[in-house]
Order: structure tokens, then sequence, then C-alpha cells
């Protein structure tokens, strides 16, 4: 799960964290991809390893045609248009065609593309190694330098001589593609797919704290940030205390601590402590220069 | 002489006021042309609506004659068009030779796809504006003299013919002044032309070869320099009289 939740961060970041268009409607496009895969295996007899690939480009090419529009908005306006299609993506599952979607129980008995723990592990694992190396390099790259400059100052990269919307487009399309890719060995992961656990905005919460508390703009970081949602959740289940609501309470404070501590999250608090060390290392260095010259 | 730069019956309007009305004028090959005028005459307007920045209502633009009146600022940019602006507009969280970096970036994503550090060619800008010790420094840590120099090295980065200088001289020191402007020869000289915009006539005067003079949003005059800021209806919109 938490490798699930890094990679569905880790698209989010490319897209919200560079450029610094917050999409709220992450959920839709995982949704979209999560149903079309779902409908192709359970419903209309696809074979898994052909879905699997088809799903990913309905998830794109879903999202593409409802953000489309959504790109030429900025700040709030795109926020808000965002979750709109999430809101409306539930809405419309539920009542339209319940016989397809399977209405609020959405489509149980999936098959599953590889059993048992470990295997599933590692093949998790391997997405987010290579989903994550990916995107880390997009975020060294120029390209990557051009989405952050469009997050600081989007006017400029015109006067740059730069297509910003070819650019916002760009960041737009890796973040549906790997959400998609994601989202379709998430569904063939727990087998199931339903409206509530999709077009969430719990779920949506997590991939956004999970990337912010990492650390926004990093994507090593959004690994970091979900890991330790997920290892968090899981490890208050057993107390009492957090058996309900509580514990999304205790999790909702511990993410709000950490990102009051640094803006940066996890990311930067290791780079402060990377310095730290550093800093402490030279003058201990410098120290023995001088005692041994003495 | 052949026409750089063209601007036919040019206005723009926000709502109910009217920012630039019906405006024409022109610029040669090799000229260095100043466009004048008070607080709020429409100056900026004027290199808004060159660059595209805003979409004028009605009037074409024509760039060494090809009508350039819909293409967008990044096409105008590749064109030969380039621009500073009145205040300064950087990458707040990038160093200096970073964002002169973006603006020698090609716009094709299969060439933006490499990791570098800086290459010679925005050492020598950044040593070409005067910013040779600064170029690991962020933009926060400049002086406005430094700053009005970073937009101008983000200018020649795409080697234009034809820079936009807004208010090039505006909070520098008379020493930074007789730098930008000696900086602004040197690049005549190469064969780049631009239009100044800027208040301070004094450093205005000596650089361009011809002025156009706007006030609310009018074109009103035109001309060498002297025989403009004698000209009666330049001195009315200045001084009211």
């Amino acid at each position: 799960m938490a490798n699930y939740l890094a990679v569905f961060a880790m698209s989010w970041d490319i897209l919200s964290g560079y450029t610094g268009y917050v999409s709220f409607g992450h959920p839709f496009i995982i949704g979209v991809a999560s149903y079309a895969t779902a409908i192709m295996t359970g419903r209309m007899g696809y074979p898994l390893y052909a879905s699997l690939p088809i799903a990913t480009a309905t998830g794109v090419g879903a999202g593409m045609l409802f953000f489309l529009p959504g790109l030429r908005l900025r700040g709030n306006y795109f926020c808000l248009i965002t979750l709109a299609f999430m809101i409306v993506a539930h809405s419309l599952v539920i009542a339209v065609r319940p016989d397809i979607t399977g209405g609020t129980k959405g489509i149980p008995g999936l098959p599953l593309v590889v059993t048992g723990a470990e295997p599933n592990f590692y093949l998790s694992l391997g997405l987010v190694l290579g989903i994550g190396f990916f995107l880390w390099y997009i975020g060294r790259s120029d390209l990557g330098r051009i989405f952050n400059a469009i997050r600081m100052d989007e006017d400029i990269i015109s006067t740059a001589g730069l297509n910003s919307f070819k650019y916002k487009l760009l960041a737009f399309t890796f973040s549906a593609l790997f959400a998609s890719i994601g989202a379709v060995f998430y569904t063939h992961y727990i087998g199931t797919v339903s409206p509530s656990s999709v077009f969430a905005v719990t779920f949506l919460i997590n991939i956004i704290v999970a990337a912010l508390i990492g650390g926004q703009n990093t994507i090593l970081g959004s690994i970091m940030g979900a890991y330790f949602i997920t290892y968090l959740l899981e490890y208050l289940r057993p107390f009492e205390l957090f058996a309900g609501p509580q514990r999304f309470l205790l999790y909702g404070c511990i993410a709000l601590g950490i990102y009051i501590y640094n803006t940066r999250g996890f990311y930067g608090i290791a780079q402060d402590i990377a310095k730290a060390i550093k800093r402490k290392r030279g003058k201990s260095e410098q120290y023995g220069q001088v005692t041994g010259s003495t | 002489m052949a026409k750089l730069l063209e601007v036919r019956n040019i206005t723009k309007r926000f709502g109910g006021i009217v920012a630039v009305n019906n405006v024409s004028f022109h610029m040669e090959e090799g000229e260095v042309l100043g466009l004048m005028g008070p607080n709020g005459s429409g100056k900026t307007t004027m290199f808004n609506l060159l660059m595209r920045t805003y979409k004028q209502d009605s009037g074409e633009i024509y760039f060494r004659g090809k009508e350039i009146s819909k293409y967008p600022t990044h096409q105008r940019v590749k064109l030969g068009m380039a621009r500073t602006y009145q205040i300064p507009r950087t990458f707040h969280e990038m160093n200096i030779i970073d964002n002169i970096h973006i603006s020698t970036r090609p716009d094709q994503v299969g060439k933006l796809m490499g990791i570098r550090e800086f290459t010679e060619k925005e050492r020598e800008l950044a040593t070409g504006v005067g910013l040779e010790d600064h170029m690991f420094k962020y933009p926060h840590e400049l002086t406005m003299g430094d700053l009005r120099r970073l937009e101008l090295a983000k200018v020649l980065a795409h080697n234009p013919k034809i820079g936009l200088l807004d208010e090039i001289f505006a909070g520098l020191t008379l020493k930074e002044i007789n730098e930008i402007s000696d900086l602004i020869r040197h690049k005549r000289e190469e064969g780049l032309d631009f239009i100044i915009v800027s208040h301070d006539l004094r450093a205005l005067a000596p650089l361009v070869d011809r002025v156009v003079v706007i006030s609310f949003g009018e074109y009103i005059a035109e001309g060498p320099y002297e025989e403009i800021v004698n000209h009666k209806k330049v001195q009315e919109a200045y001084f009211g009289y």
C-alpha cells in the first residue's frame, strides 16, 4: 500500500509540486483508470495484460479531456475545477449504469497481477523505483527547471522564449500517466474497486499529505511521506484510543507538526541534518589541523 | 533603411478605460527609439502589446515586414524580440546563472532532458553585463542595478534583433546608469536595436536617435530628442502648460 501511495504522491508532485498547479482531481484520473481496467477484466472478459495498457491510456485520455480546459486556469480556480471532476465522477459511477460500474458496491473479484504478499511487494517496489527514478531525473533536468520556473513566474517563461502551455501539458501528461499506471496495478493488487475507495476526499488528502510532508517538489520526499503515512496509520490501528476517526485526527496533527517544523518536509529535514553533519565534520577537521600544527 | 518594427493603429481598452488609442509608429533597422510619456501614458501597455502580454483590441504589428499581431509571446521572442520589465522579474528560487540559463534553453522538449550545471555561454552573458561576481547568488541578494543587469543578460541570451527596455534606469545610481548606458551603446555597435522607455530623460537623451511621445494613450509627437522636448504638445503633456 505504501508503495502505491508513493506512486500516486510522486505523480501528484510532478504536476502540483513542480509547476504549482495544485490538483485536487488526482483521484479522478486514478479512478477512471481503475474503473476502466475493472470493467474490462471484470465485466467484459478482457485478459488482464491487455487491459493494463488500455486502462492506463484511458486514464491519461480522460485526464486530458477534462483537465486541458483546466490548464487555462490558474491558482484556486484550477484547484476547484479539478476537485469538481472528482466529485462529479463519484456521483456518475454510482448513478449511471450501476449494472456495469457496480454502483456503490463497485466491482469486486478482479484478477490479480501476482498473488502473495512478497511478489506484490516487489512488484509495487519495482514501480516505485522505476517511476521514482524517471521523475527524479526529470526533476533534475532542464525540463524540471522549467516546471519549477512555471511555479515561480509563469509569465516570464514566455518572455524566455518558451511555450509555457506545452510544458504544463507535459507535466500533466507525466502526472496522469504515472497515476494511471499506479491505479491499474493497485486495482489488480486489492482485487476490487469502489467509488468510496478511489473518488474519495480522504484518498486525495493522503496523496497530498504524503507529497507535502515528504517534501514538495523533490519526488524522493513523496516516497518518504507515503511510507510514513502508511506505517503511522497501521501502527495506530491496534490502539483502542485511535480505533475510529481519532486515528486520522492524530495523523493530521502529526503531519501538520512536521510541515510546520519544516515546510520542505522529511526531505528538507534530511538535508538539514546532512548539512549539519558536514559542518560539524568540517569544524572538527579544522580543529584537528589547528591542534596538529601546534 | 528598412522598417524593423511597425505599429499600425493599435488600440487597447481595459473595460471603459482606453489605455492605448489608435497609436501608430515605426522604427528603422539600426535605430534606437525612445518611448516617452508622463506616468500612466501607456508606455508599458505598449510594451505589453508589442510582446503579446496583452492582446490588442484592434490594429496590427509588423516585424521586419511580417504581420505578427497574432503571434504568442514565445514566438515573437524566437523571431528576435526580447524585453525587460519595469520591476525586474526573476525566478526567485534560482540563482543568477540558472535565471540566465532558462533564457538560453531551446523550446524543444528533446533538448531539455539533459542534466547540466552551466555553460560557457551563460558565463559569458553574466560577465558581459558585469554579473561575474554574482553568478551563484539569488535575486534577493542583488541590488537594483544588478537586477537590471540580469534583465539585460536575459534579453541578450536570445540574441535578439530588438530589445525592449522598460524603465531600465529606474532606481539606479548615476554610476550604474553610466555603466548600463555604455552596455547599451556597446550592444548597439554589435547590431542590436532598442526601444527604451525611461523617465530619466537625461539618461535617455544620449542613447536615442528618435523619440515617440504618447500621453493618455494617444500619440502626440515623434522626432529627434532635442526637437521633441521643445514641442508644444509634449511640454503640455509633461508640465501642463
